[in-house]
This record gives C-alpha cells, structure tokens and sequence, in this order.
C-alpha cells in the first residue's frame, strides 16, 4: 500500500460516511455541513488524478459559492430545525431496492469492462492552459451557451425571489 | 496503484447515495442537497475517464455540469424561498399539490 | 477556426440572442411597458423563422462540430419558433386579464427557445446537456410565473426538483457514454458506435440517457410530474411547455437515437418499444377519468409522447421523418387547444374543467368550432394533421417490424376517442347555463386562426410539409 492507495481509501471512507449524513440527517445544518465534506473530499480525488484545476474550482464554486447558497437558503427557511422535520419513512424501503437494484447493475457493468489498465496521468503539467485554450477554441459555443445559462438563473431567480410590487 | 473500476465504483455508489436521497426525504432542500451529490458524482466519473483515457474533454464537461449545478442552485433555492415565504414551510408532504 | 459559415449556420440562434438582450436592456431602461417587450419578441421569432427558412437547404458542422444544422433542424426552429410566437400573442391576454403581464415573460421564453433549436441542433452532447438544462430553468421558472398563486410555486418546486433528478441521470448516462467512446461528439460516437452498442457500460449509459429524455418528454414511467405541472402553470406555459418543450425533447431523442445511435431492431428499440407501449394505454385511460380540461390534455400529451416514441423506436429515418411530421401536428393542435383553454379560463383557475365547457357552441359557435377541430385533429380523423402524424409514424413502426406496437397504437387511438369527443359532445349538445364569456381579443383570434388553418393545410398536404424537412424523401 503506497501513499496514493491509502489517501484513496482514507478520501473514500470519508466522502460516503459524509454522503451518508447528508442524506439520512435529521438536522439539517448537520446535513448541510456533511455536505462541505463531502465536497472537499471530492475536491482530493480530483487532484490526486492530477486534475488540479478541476480541483481549485471544485473548492471555489462548490463549497466557497454553491454550499454557501445552501447554508443560506437553510437558515432562511428553517426556524425550527431539529423539531418539525417529518421524516418520510413510506418509500425508503422500496428507493432503496430500486436504487441498489440499479447500483448492482452499474457495479456488474463497471466490473466486466475490461479496462485498460492505464494508470493515471502522472505528469504534474498544469491543466488550466490546456482548459483554457479549449474553451475558447473547441468549446467556444458551449462557453457562451453556459454564460447565457447563468444570466438565466440570474433573471430567473430575481423574478422568483422578488418581492410583490404594490401596484 | 488505484485501477480506474475504484473510482468509478466509488461514484456509483455516490449517485445511488444521493438518489435514495431524493427519493426518501421530504425536505426540500435536503432533496436539493442530494442532487448536489448525484451532479458530483458524475464529475468524479467524469474526472476518472478523462484522467485514465488522457483526454480533456471530461473535464471540461465538468466545468459546464458545475455551471449548471450553479444556475441550479440559484433558480431552485429561489423558488423554495417563494414558497417558504407564503407557506413557511419547506416540508414536500405539507406542499398539498405534491402527492407524489 | 471560426469561419462565416459557422455564423450562417448558427445565425437564428444569434438573432434569438440578440432579440433577448434587446428585451432585457428595454426592460432594464425601463423604456417600453410589456406590450414592447411583446412585440420585440415576435419580431426577433419572425426574423428568426425567416433565417432558419433560409438553412433549410444548407447543411453542415459548426463551431468546431458542437452544432450541425440541416433540414430537419431548420426545421424544427421554424416551428419552435412559431410555437413562440403563438404563445406571446396569447400571453398578453391571458396574463393582462390577471394583472400579470411582465416583461420577464418574454425574456424566459426566448432564452427557452434558444434551449430548444440547440437540442434540436445539437452536434456534440456537451451543446445537447447545456441546451436541455437552458429550456429546462426557464420552464422551471415560467411555471411558477404569477408568483402570488400556491399551485404555480408549487408546480414550479415540483417541476424543478424532478427535472433536476432526471438531469442528474442524464448527465451520468453521458458521462458512461464518454467513458466508453472517449468523446462526446455524436459524429464520434455514431463511428464508434458498431464496435461497443453490446458494451454493458454503454448500454447503461444509453438507458440513463434515456431516462432523462424520457422524463423530458413525459414518456411512463417519467410521466408523473406532467399531470400536476400541467395543471399548476399558468395555461399560455401549459401549451409552450407542452408542444415546444415536447419537439425539442423528442428532436434531440431522435437525433441520439435514431442517426447518431441507429438502434434500429436492437435491445434498445425494444425498450424503447416498451416504454412508447405502456405511455399510450396508461396515458390514453387514465384521461378518460379526468374532468379538469388541462389535466386531461396533460395524461393526453403522455399519450402522445408514446405514439412518437414508436416512431423513435422504429428507428429508421421513416420513423425520423414520422416523428418531426407527428411533432408539427401535435404542436399546432395543442398550442391551439391550449389557447382556447386560456381564454376560457377565469382569473381564479374556474372555467378548466370539462363541466364548464357545457354548451359553449351556443354562445361562441366560431370558437367552439375551432376547438372541435383541435379535438379531432388530436383523436387522428382524417383530414386533419393529427391523422397524417399517426399514419406516418405507425407505418414506420410497422416496416420495422413492430407491428404489435402500431396495434397498440390503434387500439389506443380508438380509447382515446372517447375523452375528445366528450369535450365536443359538452360543447355540442349541453344546453348552456354557465356564464357567457366575452369573443377573445385580437391576439388570441390571430393564433387560433393560425393554428386551425396548419391542422387543415399539415392534414391535406404532408408531403409538401415532409419536403421541407427531408428533402430527400
């Protein structure tokens, strides 16, 4: 077991045990906080594939801008946190059959592809040159479709969030 | 070494996490939350084929999934604050029009 | 490099974006009321038909192959944007009546356009994921538009968290795609696509991606959401969501699945077979129970998105043609049923349901006879449009050897019958005790009009109508 291995399974045991909180918490400030972890820890698997750009921005717009969001939004609108959350026990039983169903499926489809046995890209060349030229070459279109995506969410949320116009 | 099948046996495991999470929680925004977690594991996918293929494109499908992860974000909380506003509640089984 | 004909080939995107940044920046100024806004957004969709007529005779890869345009996909923005069109001459009607009329309206319906022509172009399904989650955050938002109604937000909250579920299984359907062809370019994936169609990753990667499309086009078992969606947004959204969101959804279905994937007589056009099979029987009977008018023709739509699944399953370019053919008819009928429903609707959501249509044609006989049309357009009696879609489509699914699946269809159609004809019934032979309900507006006669005189002419000419798209049939 060298360093990469152990850092794999130490990230791993973490991001599940983490997902886990998000998902099955009571409290959803809990929750909400599991959720950081969780990103961070798919933050280093990002660079231990030596994706550190992918990695930087994961920190940046992940947790530094999307968690906050949320961790916004979760104190807007609870004001009784720990004590009015129903949990809906009715379907766990059947999503969690339907779910490890399709899970196993996916596992049995990873398991018998063979893959080629490539290790991971171990050069330590920066990726963010790379990523930039394509952006604004091959990638140029989807660029602008996505900078109009977030104008979208921009129109859209002020229109949604506003509050009512006395007319 | 780690073979690629770790990862993507890792983020499978992910997504289906976050989809019984969807499928079991009421509240809404936990059920944003698990969404959150199912986008993520597809950029972990995402990461581990563009890293062992030795291709870029992954990653910059990456990039465009956490825009809209983003905008999603923006657009969703958005509306479940208009509701909390009216309803003061977040709670999908007190939202009567969602019997689902 | 970016060459002129890459700017040809995109121009009615570029003029859709234009149009909309104009919107903003008027609305921003403050310079015109909504009404400008109205009418700046059927020009820019007027402008933008007319430049998508002129590529119907052009082809080719642009932007780096992220966009192909070619006939069908010309298109399929002529009648997007005739879909738009309709729905902002009803719009300002409709929301005006409730004090709602905004600017903000158009600006999401032309971004959601945008959304749509890039599925219905999509070359690459990095343009294809980005195109769908840009009409897909309008719709979202355009459901919850009157932010004063409960049933609106909650539709909207409904729609989104769904949709974005749904999101989540298409991106990792396309995350296994690219892990298994090492390239998300459909040209890519349409070479590679001999050598790994058996590959169990792939074919996992397809069925989510069919997952997501399906949830988009409504098709059993996604469907759930469109009943109460339908229901909760605001009527003129109802018919936009329903046919525009509906054609780009089923563009971009037939695209993957039937020129980038040919799946014709494989597992994956029996799944799809399966799924276009349990849409038309649960969609067609579980309408026969409804009694709100909108609901009705949301279970009505899911039927129909199983009838067009056939055609996607045939997987030959009949069914390719029977399918644009089928969506050019069921969006002109719809959107027309729908802007009926609108102006029959009163402000606090009375006058949807199938009882208030008693005895309309009494007191509106011109509306209720164009509302007559539409109902017999949707059940497929000849001569109207509805027909020649689902001739086409159940020819192509019989060459292909589904046979069992055009008796279903048949089958079907005949059960569907009876909820149409119920509508036309009430309106026909009912003696009227509700209120009288004033001749709609200008705007509103426009768009039925429009709309009633493509049911006849897709009906009478549909050769003329499939030269347009395939020029080669």
């Amino acid at each position: 077991m060298d360093l990469y291995t152990i850092s794999f399974y130490m990230f791993a045991v973490l991001l599940l045990g983490s997902a886990i909180v998000v998902v099955f918490s009571r409290n959803i400030v809990r929750a909400a906080f599991a959720l950081m972890i969780t990103l961070l820890s798919i933050a280093a698997f990002y660079v231990l594939m030596m994706a550190d750009f992918v990695g930087i921005v994961q920190l940046l717009l992940y947790v530094g801008g999307i968690l906050v969001l949320i961790l916004f939004g979760v104190m807007l609108t609870n004001r009784q946190i720990s004590v009015d959350i129903r949990e809906g026990a009715i379907q766990t039983i059947p999503a969690v059959i339907v779910t490890s169903t399709i899970g196993g499926i996916l596992a049995g489809a990873i398991w018998s592809t063979a893959w080629p046995m490539r290790e991971a890209a171990r050069s330590v060349a920066a990726t963010a040159p790379v990523i930039g030229e394509m952006f604004l070459t091959t990638y140029l279109l989807p660029f602008e479709v996505a900078s109009v995506l977030l104008l979208v969410a921009l129109v859209g949320a002020a229109l949604i969030a506003r509050r009512e116009r006395k007319s | 070494m780690v073979p690629l099948s770790h990862y993507l046996f890792l983020s499978a495991v992910l997504f289906m996490t976050g989809a019984v999470g969807v499928l079991t929680r009421r509240n809404a925004i936990i059920v944003f939350m698990s969404i959150e977690l199912m986008l993520n594991s597809v950029n972990l996918t995402l990461v581990a084929f563009s890293s062992f293929l030795g291709n870029v494109t992954g990653q910059m499908l990456v990039f465009f999934v956490m825009t809209v992860a983003a905008a999603e974000a923006a657009v969703g909380l958005a509306i479940i604050i208009a509701i909390y506003r009216r309803k003061q509640t977040v709670n999908l089984d007190e939202i009567n029009l969602l019997k689902w | 490099m970016l060459t002129y004909t890459d700017f040809l080939l995109a121009m009615p995107l570029f003029s859709l974006t234009v149009t909309v940044l104009l919107i903003i920046a008027t609305e921003a100024a403050r310079v015109g009321r909504a009404r400008f806004s109205q009418f700046l957004a059927i020009t820019g969709l007027l402008v933008t038909s007319l430049l998508a007529g002129l590529n119907l005779r052009e082809s080719g890869v642009a932007f780096q192959g992220m966009i192909a345009t070619d006939a069908a996909s010309s298109y399929l923005t002529i009648l997007l944007s005739l879909a738009g069109i309709v729905t902002a001459l009803v719009a300002r009607p409709y929301f005006e009546h409730r004090d709602a009329h905004r600017g903000e309206f158009y600006i999401l319906l032309l971004f959601a356009i945008i959304g749509m022509v890039l599925m219905a172009s999509a070359n690459d399904l990095i343009t294809l994921f980005l195109g769908i989650e840009l009409m897909s955050f309008c719709l979202y938002v355009l459901a919850g538009f009157e932010r004063t109604k409960d049933k609106q937000n909650e539709s909207a909250l409904k729609y989104f968290l769904l949709g974005a579920f749904a999101s989540a299984f298409l991106l990792y359907g396309i995350a296994l795609i690219y892990g298994s062809v090492g390239s998300t370019n459909l040209d890519a994936i349409a070479r590679a696509y001999a050598g790994i169609s058996n590959q169990p990753l792939f074919l996992l990667g397809t069925a989510m991606l069919i997952v997501g499309l399906g949830f988009k086009v409504a098709a059993v078992p996604f469907h759930m959401w469109a009943p109460d969606v339908y229901e909760g947004a605001p009527t003129v959204v109802t018919g936009f969501m329903a046919t525009a969101g509906k054609s780009a959804a089923f563009a971009a279905l037939a695209i993957v699945m039937i020129r980038t994937f040919d799946i014709g007589g494989s597992t994956t056009a029996d799944v799809l077979a399966l799924l276009a099979a349990a849409s038309m029987v649960l969609g067609n009977v579980v309408a026969i129970a409804q009694t709100n008018l909108k609901r009705m023709l949301a279970y009505s739509s899911v039927a129909h998105a199983g009838y067009l699944l056939a055609g996607v399953a045939a997987g030959t370019a009949e069914g390719f043609a029977g399918v644009f053919l089928y969506l050019t008819a069921y969006t002109v009928t719809t959107l027309g049923a729908f802007a009926v429903i609108g102006w029959h609707e009163r402000t606090n959501d009375e006058g949807t349901s199938l009882d208030d249509y008693v005895g309309l044609s009494q007191h509106q006989p011109v509306i209720a006879a164009v509302m007559a049309l539409y109902m017999f357009s949707l059940t497929g009696i000849p001569p109207f449009a509805g027909f020649i879609g689902k001739y086409y489509v159940f020819m192509a699914a019989v060459r292909a050897d589904l046979t069992w699946l055009a008796i279903v269809g048949v089958l079907t159609s005949a059960v569907s019958a009876f909820y149409y004809l119920r509508v036309i019934v009430m309106m026909y032979f009912r003696e009227r005790d509700g209120e009288h309900i004033p001749l709609p507006r200008i705007p509103v006669m426009i768009a039925l009009g429009i709309t009633a005189a493509l049911v006849i002419v897709v009906g009478v000419l549909p050769s003329t109508v499939l030269q347009l798209f395939m020029p080669a049939m």
